[in-house]
């Protein structure tokens, strides 16, 4: 029992990744204002960006460090160009939100597609980048395994919690943005430039679903195939509002969520009379349920959300 | 003037409709194939084995019996009926609707289109009379590969990646149960299902799970079977192997960890198709795919796991592929084995 707890942890831990990287640059297109559900689609393209780099350099064989280093920050820096076209649409010509998300969604999505067929021309896979078990660390009873044996990416995006909330809410920027996704009048009145802090917020919000679907095809899956984020990116926005817009209670989110998961996968493998349909919807049901009884969630959210801004209007 | 413009247009118009269907009529004994996936025609899985077999069929029939062939991919069965309906307009006269999740699709299409050939896998249901159905035995090729996982595990424990647990997948996974168990009794069978046909993220962490669980031996159905394999693989020193449902995967980065793999082979179908076609038969048959006749293909990784391919092991394989191809449906009983007794 104590191993398939240790097992269920440590796969948390490590299978939260994406995820907890993808809602945290949600949480910043948010915060400003703007929700982005064609995270899906950005992470498309920067889980294929992440393959193509090291794949066009040394196939499925190994490949110098930098080089997988160099597809996550391709990948990220695509999704903030993508996150930018994103800005255009709805910050410039204010188009509906959730609309053109959708568009980002499957715009993202198909060209990932396009270009794996034209690219790479089919199913190949890499080498992508290894665990790495922390010396001294790794050998911790229990906790060695769920917490010190993992990708060096996994640390890094456990790391960008506390940077995030120190961003948010620690530095003059983050105040910025909280305050164009609160009341953007008021702070256009500041003289705080709404439409070019919500760019910007989109930009890294953008950068993050990149990279966390690079993530997925360099760490996790180490191959890329089509419609490899099959709904992650949605369940990131979903994130974003089970946290409550706050760092710490959305990788609470992503760890519970991947938590469920990984406690299906072990349910499943008792191999007891229940059906396996119902396990596969567990997690998704726990952030339902959890959204339906959170309601001062409205309260936490920024009140300018899904509101575009225009300083000829007095609303 | 513009008596004469209106009567220039209906001219136009007329004379349009006259030669369109003239060259209709013409062209109505050229065979048109279409293919409806929900993954790639290039998944080095299910859909992949589909179009490989429209391919190789083309290449062997008479040049220009097939005057055209398309495919659509990802599609979603929400989306099916609009592609039936497309393809049908363009004078496709051989749709092949290939996954068991559009079904009600191919019913309404069926009866919507009387006069067009459908193929539809898998049932072993007759749906209507202008739709082939197929049904691959593929508890034969599972009960292959539960063999050789059966007496390759040294720790009596092998694992499986399901899809769901439908169609050909459940008569390959249970087919996959009944293989071990005949070689091994003792041995533990984990199968988990990961609820989808594409998601080889998924699929691989499953199979993480089965492996830190103590599985050596996986296995896996459908194309998100890719991913498992993938996880697999990460186990580069270890010995944890896998036995695969698609040819392909021999040939993949991953296939030294690939013992061996069975092939779907659709070629015979579509000639098949191809041939009742032209008798004037549109459907109201099931295709059984099997050993017997010629619906799959065995092949062993000798290339790069031949030290994993015993004598014991070689010999127990190929005696059942034999009895496999001298007598269909020896694994009948298939569909008896629970996977909550295991």
């Amino acid at each position: 029992m104590g191993a398939i707890l240790v097992n269920t942890l440590t796969f948390t831990v490590r299978f939260s990744v994406a995820l907890l990287i993808a809602s945290m640059g949600e949480m910043f297109n948010q915060k400003a204002g703007i929700f982005n559900l064609g995270c899906e689609g950005i992470m498309s393209m920067g889980a294929f960006l992440g393959m193509l780099i090291p794949f066009s350099v040394g196939g499925a064989g190994a490949v110098p460090g930098y080089v997988n280093i160099l597809g996550l920050v391709v990948g990220a820096l695509c999704g903030a160009l993508m996150g930018l076209l994103f800005g255009l649409v709805v910050v410039t010509f204010r188009a509906p939100q959730g609309i053109a998300g959708i568009g980002m969604q499957m715009f993202g999505v198909g060209l990932a597609g396009t270009f794996f067929r034209s690219f790479i021309g089919g199913q190949q896979s890499i080498t992508g980048i290894e665990s790495v078990a922390i010396p001294g660390l790794s050998k911790i009873p229990v906790l060695g395994d769920i917490l010190f044996s993992h990708n060096p990416v996994v640390y890094f995006a456990y790391l960008l919690v506390p940077l995030a909330w120190f961003v948010i809410y620690k530095t003059p920027w983050g105040m910025k943005v909280r305050a164009v996704g609160t009341f953007p009048l008021a702070a256009d009145s500041l003289g705080i430039k709404v439409n070019r802090i919500r760019y910007q917020s989109l930009a890294v919000g953008g950068a993050m679903a990149g990279f966390a679907g690079a993530f997925l095809t360099l760490c996790q899956a180490k191959q890329f195939s089509a419609g490899i984020i099959n709904g992650r990116g949605f369940i990131a926005v979903a994130l974003v509002y089970f946290g409550q817009w706050h760092p710490v209670k959305i990788l609470m989110g992503a760890i519970l969520f991947t938590f469920a998961e990984s406690l299906q996968r072990q349910v499943q493998m008792f191999g007891q009379a229940f059906p396996y349909e119902f396990l596969a919807m567990l997690p998704y049901i726990l952030v339902i349920v959890v959204l339906a009884f959170n309601r001062k969630s409205n309260k936490f959210g920024p009140a300018a959300l899904g509101k575009p801004f225009n300083r000829e209007m007095r609303v | 003037m513009k008596k004469l413009i209106v009567s220039l247009l209906i001219a136009v118009v007329v004379l349009g409709a006259v030669f369109a269907q003239g060259g209709k009529e013409a062209k109505k004994s050229e065979i048109k194939v279409a293919l409806i996936v929900s993954s790639t025609i290039d998944d080095k899985g299910w859909c992949q084995a589909m179009h490989d077999g429209i391919v190789q069929a083309m290449a062997e029939l008479p040049k220009g019996k097939i005057a055209e062939y398309k495919a659509v991919e990802n599609t979603q069965p929400s989306d099916t009926l609009t592609a039936i309906r497309t393809y049908v307009n363009q004078g496709f006269n051989i749709i092949i609707v290939h996954g068991s999740q559009f079904r009600a699709q191919v019913e309404d299409a069926a009866k919507e289109f009387p006069d067009v050939m459908f193929a539809f896998g898998t049932t072993s249901d007759v749906i209507a009379p202008n739709v082939f159905s197929y049904m691959p035995e593929s508890e034969e090729t599972g009960f292959l590969s539960g063999i050789i996982a059966g007496m390759t595990t040294k720790v009596n424990h092998v694992g499986l990646v399901g899809p769901i647990d439908g169609g050909d997948s459940a008569r390959y996974n249970r087919g996959f149960v009944l293989g071990v168990q005949s070689v091994n009794p003792k041995a533990k069978i984990d199968v988990v299902h990961i609820g989808n046909f594409n998601d080889t993220v998924k699929s691989g962490e499953f199979a993480q799970n089965l492996i830190q669980a103590g599985c050596d031996v996986l296995t896996g159905s459908s194309q998100q079977a890719l991913g498992a394999l993938r996880a697999v693989a990460e186990y580069r020193d270890r010995d944890i192997w896998w036995v695969g449902q698609d040819l392909a995967q021999l040939d993949l980065a991953e296939g030294y960890k690939c013992i061996a793999a069975s092939s779907y082979n659709y070629k015979a179908v579509l000639i098949g198709l191809v041939e009742a076609f032209d008798q004037g038969k549109l459907g109201g048959e099931v295709i059984p795919m099997n050993f017997s006749n010629g619906g799959f293909e065995w092949g062993w990784n000798t290339a790069k796991c031949a030290d994993k391919i015993t004598p014991a092991i070689k010999k127990a394989v190929e005696d059942k592929l034999a009895e496999f191809k001298k007598t269909a449906g020896l694994v009948s009983n298939w569909s008896s084995v629970d996977y909550s007794k295991l």
